[in-house]
């Protein structure tokens, strides 16, 4: 038997040792279990599952065993998540600090830096957040006025950041701060972590159209930051960000599979909804045409995202492939809650109302936020800018 | 879901001859030649003689055992210069018919001759003006064959033609018939490809049962399998074709000024060829996947639909981006890319047209 096949024998009866029954269910969005000072647990089943699996540093299972990763290869990571896909296992925690920003201070932060916070996240001991877009720079992110003065041991930090998700509930947030307001817009740009209990940090939470209130704007009044926080040089924080914008990216495509929300099959739901005929057939032909047509594209991205696999396993990866990943995976996402809405009818159209089901209220509101995938982390448009100039060469 | 070390050698070997020997010229020579033979003949030898018949079978069959994603590496190289060739005919359709629905004696009466390529073969299948199995009306019974079959291609060069019809019982049976030989009517044309077709008659064409596939045995399930490998084959070639004509797209568009910038710089262009580049990888994707699936010996119904329906719908859109974004040239005759878009919409009729592959990948979906 290979060490692969071990490996998996392994892995699969240790899931079943220590993830319970209860932890074996459909995720549903109050029983996701985020990092944090203040984290609860829903249950002391979910409070085993997590602990057993932080503990192994499966949390962030190919980050080195050093900071408390799992220290597993890619392969290895691959059949953690294809067995825990087949038992049914919860993630065992949500945190963008294993999504993005860990990977980011992996590549740039200092030793000290990365003893300091990389086992807090991994163990989510400390939820981050993310300090990038300003009410006047969103697409155009180098434009962010945000300013941190060199204060000789410290840094004074002032201005404000917006969309910056669950800012209410973070401990940490990580920050693009200007730090040189003479150099070129993207030169002067430093990335600073802030302890959001340090005195002048606020935080104001933002209504969405879909009733949401995860997005937040944080106010910084005369903030002071150690200087020990800069992760990179000074004035070299763009470089950190692009590192971190490519896991924001791939996370964001891959949303679907988060599990992050509840989500429905277009299949039943239809069927369910619309009813079948005497050959168990959809009876409405162009919503059947509908989802064989979305269903063989989502399959189609599902392909191009295994390929990539390979290709990383084998040392041969197409630089251009990742950069299609947002794009793709975020339209599609939106044209499967525009058909599930017109599947539903009417009764997708409450907003909170004895008239619609839970499903129905759902998948209503994941239509509404959804809207924001298109936008969040890089436009759709700055996505296609790119792909034209990066993957296919064309002139600027 | 890659290819492997041999298989990527072989992509090169093949891109390399194409390139140098088989360029876009070569099938305006094929399509002016009206009488002449659907592929250049001298140039399929000398593929014959780099062993790609015989590319995809495994070695006891006398392949060189590359596997189908071998056949798969070759196919995208044709289809760039959108070359000429029985390929998918001979090799893909007919060839893997033998070996999957013949009994021992009759795959080594043919196979060793289709993989030398000391013959070739093709396939009728397709009636009327849409393909669908399920609507097939040639009927095998009683040893004769009766029906008419449409859009067969590169039937003057085959020696073997491989009738698919229904079964008194409502099976599928595959008739092995000499082309030369047989007694049924052919009517040649070409098409706005380039290469020919034949619409072909049987009024009472007989058949030996030592030349019927399976002899006898139902062999439905293997002449699907066979059907579906010429499917996504014949996507192969497609994709192969796309990729070419975004190449060449950007290229124009890098090239070419008008109100003093170059037209690339143009983000309404930008965007359009992003996203032709974004379906490009989808469907190459999912290509390598069902080609992936094929050598593991997993079922690959629901993955031809796939390939097939998403080939086409792409394609067609790629074509038609490249032809607009070309402007007043992409309408000449002299511009390469008016090929790609006749050849695309040759190959949407080929083996199902998106429609049809919807609606069969729904009922796979259970809808």
């Amino acid at each position: 038997m290979s060490d692969l096949n071990t490996f998996r024998e392994e892995t699969r009866a240790w899931l079943l040792e220590h993830c319970p029954e209860s932890q074996r269910q459909p995720i549903v969005k109050s029983e996701q279990i985020w990092g944090g000072r203040n984290r609860k647990f829903p249950s002391a089943d979910a409070q085993s599952w997590f602990e057993a699996m932080s503990d192994r540093g499966w949390t962030a299972p190919t980050w080195p065993t050093a900071y408390g990763g799992g220290g597993l290869s890619a392969e290895e990571a691959k059949i953690l998540q294809q067995e825990m896909a087949r038992l049914g296992c919860r993630p065992a925690l949500y945190e963008i600090g294993i999504w993005m920003f860990g990977p980011a201070l992996l590549a740039f932060g200092t030793e000290e830096q990365k003893l300091e916070h990389i086992p807090k996240i991994v163990r989510g001991e400390i939820r981050w957040a993310q300090g990038y877009s300003e009410p006047s720079a969103g697409s155009d992110l180098a434009s962010l006025k945000t300013k941190a003065e060199d204060y000789g041991d410290h840094f004074l930090v002032n201005g404000t950041k917006i969309w910056t998700t669950n800012a209410q509930l973070a401990d940490w947030i990580f920050c693009l701060v200007r730090t040189n307001p003479d150099a070129p817009k993207q030169q002067g740009i430093s990335f600073l972590l802030i302890d959001m209990r340090t005195e002048g940090v606020s935080v104001s939470p933002i209504e969405l159209i879909s009733g949401e209130s995860e997005f937040c704007q944080t106010f910084f009044d005369n903030v002071k930051v150690p200087k020990e926080n800069l992760v990179g040089e000074l004035n070299k924080g763009w470089d950190v960000a692009k590192e971190l914008l490519k896991h924001e990216r791939a996370m964001m495509s891959s949303m679907e599979s988060m599990s992050e929300k509840e989500e429905f099959s277009l299949v039943d739901l239809a069927k369910q909804t619309l009813g079948v005929d005497a050959e168990d057939a959809l009876n409405n032909a162009e919503v059947r045409t509908k989802i064989a047509a979305l269903d063989m594209e989502m399959q189609a991205f599902a392909q191009l995202n295994e390929r990539m696999f390979y290709q990383h396993k084998a040392k041969q990866s197409d630089p251009r492939l990742p950069l299609l990943l947002k794009h793709i995976g975020t339209k599609q996402l939106q044209r499967k809650d525009e058909l599930l809405l017109e599947i539903l009818g009417n009764k997708s159209l409450s907003w909170e109302s004895p008239a619609s089901s839970h499903t129905e209220h759902t998948v209503t509101r994941n239509w509404a936020f959804d809207k924001a995938h298109t936008i969040a982390g890089g436009t759709s448009e700055i996505q296609l800018n790119i792909i034209a100039k990066r993957a296919l060469g064309m002139a600027s | 879901m890659i290819f492997n070390e041999e298989q990527s050698m072989l992509q090169d070997t093949v891109r390399a001859f194409v390139q140098e020997h088989a360029p876009v010229a070569d099938l305006r020579a094929v399509r002016a030649d009206v009488n002449g033979p659907s592929y250049n003949l001298e140039l399929w030898n000398q593929l014959v003689e780099l062993g790609l018949p015989a590319v995809a079978l495994p070695e006891q069959d006398g392949g060189l055992g590359f596997g189908y994603m071998g056949l798969l590496a070759v196919l995208l190289e044709t289809g760039k210069t959108v070359m000429a060739s029985p390929l998918v005919s001979s090799v893909a359709a007919a060839t893997s018919l033998i070996q999957l629905a013949g009994t021992d004696d009759q795959k080594s009466l043919w196979l060793p001759r289709l993989t030398s390529g000391e013959i070739t073969a093709t396939v009728a299948v397709q009636e009327g003006r849409h393909y669908s199995l399920s609507a097939m009306q040639t009927q095998l019974v009683g040893g004769e064959i009766k029906g008419s079959k449409s859009m067969v291609m590169d039937l003057a060069e085959a020696d073997l033609l491989i009738v698919i019809a229904k079964t008194a019982e409502g099976k599928l049976a595959a008739a092995v018939l000499e082309s030369s030989k047989a007694d049924f009517d052919a009517q040649r044309y070409c098409l706005m490809d380039g290469r020919k077709y034949s619409d072909l008659t049987f009024t009472q064409t007989s058949v030996a049962p030592g030349n019927i596939l399976g002899e006898g045995a139902d062999r439905t399930a293997e002449i699907e399998q066979a059907l579906n490998i010429a499917t996504i084959a014949t996507a192969a070639e497609m994709v192969g074709g796309a990729e070419s004509l975004i190449e060449r797209t950007v290229q124009h568009l890098n090239d070419r000024e008008q109100f003093d910038v170059k037209l690339a710089t143009f983000q309404a262009l930008q965007h359009r060829c992003a996203e032709m580049y974004c379906q490009l990888e989808l469907v190459k994707s999912a290509v390598f996947s069902a080609f992936a699936r094929l050598d593991r010996g997993k079922d690959i119904h629901k993955a031809a639909s796939q390939v097939k329906a998403l080939a086409n719908d792409y394609y067609q859109h790629i074509s038609n981006e490249a032809v607009q974004m070309h402007g007043g040239m992409g309408v000449t005759d002299e511009l390469d890319v008016g090929l790609y878009l006749k050849r695309s919409r040759v190959c949407n009729q080929l083996f199902g047209d998106a429609a049809y592959h919807r609606e069969r990948y729904a009922k796979a979906l259970g809808v």
